[in-house]
């Protein structure tokens, strides 16, 4: 999949954001407070950097449940200002490694704990 | 624990014979003939294609060939599901051979993942092993097995052994006796409906209900897509596949979690509108 394409599959209406700050509004507090699990459009993400790779200063995102895991991916290189030719692993329990199409709402559903999926980055491959 | 071998040899097994058509835009020194091969139901296609990439190569220059990639009536081909998902998704109810259109040129990224070498299709095959084995297993099982055992395993899948793969795989099929199957089933529920939200559906889902009675592929249907199911009264207006088949919506799920899984653990299930003849 190209660098800058969306799945193809997303249905998101909105522009393609980044991924919000931890610093969530008191309106987007009371929106989540109001959406259950089910038709709630955006998950938590908390991102663990892995081994020598560097660590992202905001931890926490809000991520469309539609977001590609390769979509996350290439915004965390960007953020963390990667070379283009520096790969990046995301894995998921520490143990695998999703499909980049996969997309982050379904590994929540499936993953997810305490509100929140985990998901570790490194820069080598950790867990084969 | 898996015993009915049968079935699983039957699963293992399952060929759909397969036409390959050069792509009539790619450019040629000479006419390409079709080539016909059977292709494994339960492998993937750019592991299992060398032989069609080789007879097309013969008529065709060097630098008119990029990566190599599949299409059935304009539907790219996504090397990375199973062979059998992808012709029970688009084919299931068309004429054999499956006429599948081979290119050359113009990748479609948007819509595919690229395979450059054999080693992908193994980090993907064993990602999806361990990522069933983290619903079945909280990935207890495949932790416990060496390197060793994992290269057993892909192995096995490459090189068409079933005996190879089983031997390592039936651990994988095993739970404790109590528990009465797996801790969640690794299944996907593909639509074949164009205009989807969504590529497949995976939740979790347990095999059985808290008072111990096996859930069986009708109750996960029911929760997981319910327009799959016909009410009485009603026509006919889907079909559920698993391996080419429609199994009993009465199966029990942990049954068909161990038995007609594919073999990167996961039940592959598709649905699909029922041919009007």
């Amino acid at each position: 999949m190209s660098d800058t394409a969306e799945s193809p599959t997303e249905t998101q209406k909105e522009e393609t954001q980044p991924p919000s700050d931890d610093s969530t509004t008191n309106d987007e507090k009371k929106k989540k407070k109001l959406m259950s699990k089910h038709t709630k459009t955006r998950i938590d993400v908390l991102l663990k950097a892995v081994g020598d790779t560097p660590i992202m200063k905001t931890k926490k995102w809000a991520v469309d449940r539609g977001r590609t895991v390769q979509s996350l991916s290439q915004f965390i290189s960007r953020f963390l200002k990667l070379d283009a030719n520096e790969q990046l692993f995301i894995y998921v329990n520490q143990s695998f490694a999703p499909s980049p199409d996969q997309e982050v709402g379904v590994l929540f559903d499936c993953f997810g704990s305490d509100g929140k999926l985990v998901l570790h980055y490194c820069k080598s491959q950790a867990w084969g | 624990m898996a015993d009915d071998k049968d079935v699983l040899r039957d699963v293992w097994f399952g060929r759909i014979p397969t036409c390959f058509t050069l792509n009539q835009d790619e450019v040629t020194e000479r006419e390409a003939e079709a080539y016909y091969l059977l292709l494994p139901r339960v492998s993937y296609l750019t592991l299992v294609t060398d032989k069609v990439k080789k007879h097309f190569l013969k008529v065709m220059r060097a630098e008119d060939v990029e990566e190599m990639w599949f299409e059935y009536e304009g539907t790219p081909l996504k090397w990375h599901y199973p062979i059998g998902v992808l012709f029970d998704l688009h084919a299931s109810n068309s004429v054999l051979p499956w006429s599948i259109t081979v290119h050359f040129k113009n990748f479609p990224d948007r819509d595919l993942l690229h395979c450059p070498s054999s080693s992908v299709i193994e980090a993907h095959f064993m990602s999806s092993i361990k990522e069933a084995d983290a619903l079945k297993h909280k990935s207890q099982v495949v932790n416990d097995m060496q390197k060793k055992d994992h290269k057993q395993l892909w192995m096995g899948l490459q090189n068409d052994k079933f005996d190879q793969f089983w031997a390592m795989n039936r651990k994988l099929m095993e739970y404790p006796t109590e528990e009465g199957g797996f801790r969640y089933i690794p299944f996907r529920i593909y639509q074949a409906m164009t205009g989807n939200d969504r590529p497949f559906i995976q939740k979790l889902f347990r095999p059985v209900s808290p008072e111990g009675n096996a859930y069986t592929l009708g109750d996960l249907l029911k929760e997981m897509y319910p327009a799959a199911i016909t009410n009485d009264g009603e026509q006919k207006r889907y079909q559920v596949v698993i391996h080419g088949i429609e199994p009993l919506l009465e199966t029990p799920l942990q049954w068909l979690s161990e038995h007609l899984s594919h073999p990167d653990n996961f039940l592959h299930i598709c649905v699909v509108p029922t041919p009007s003849d």
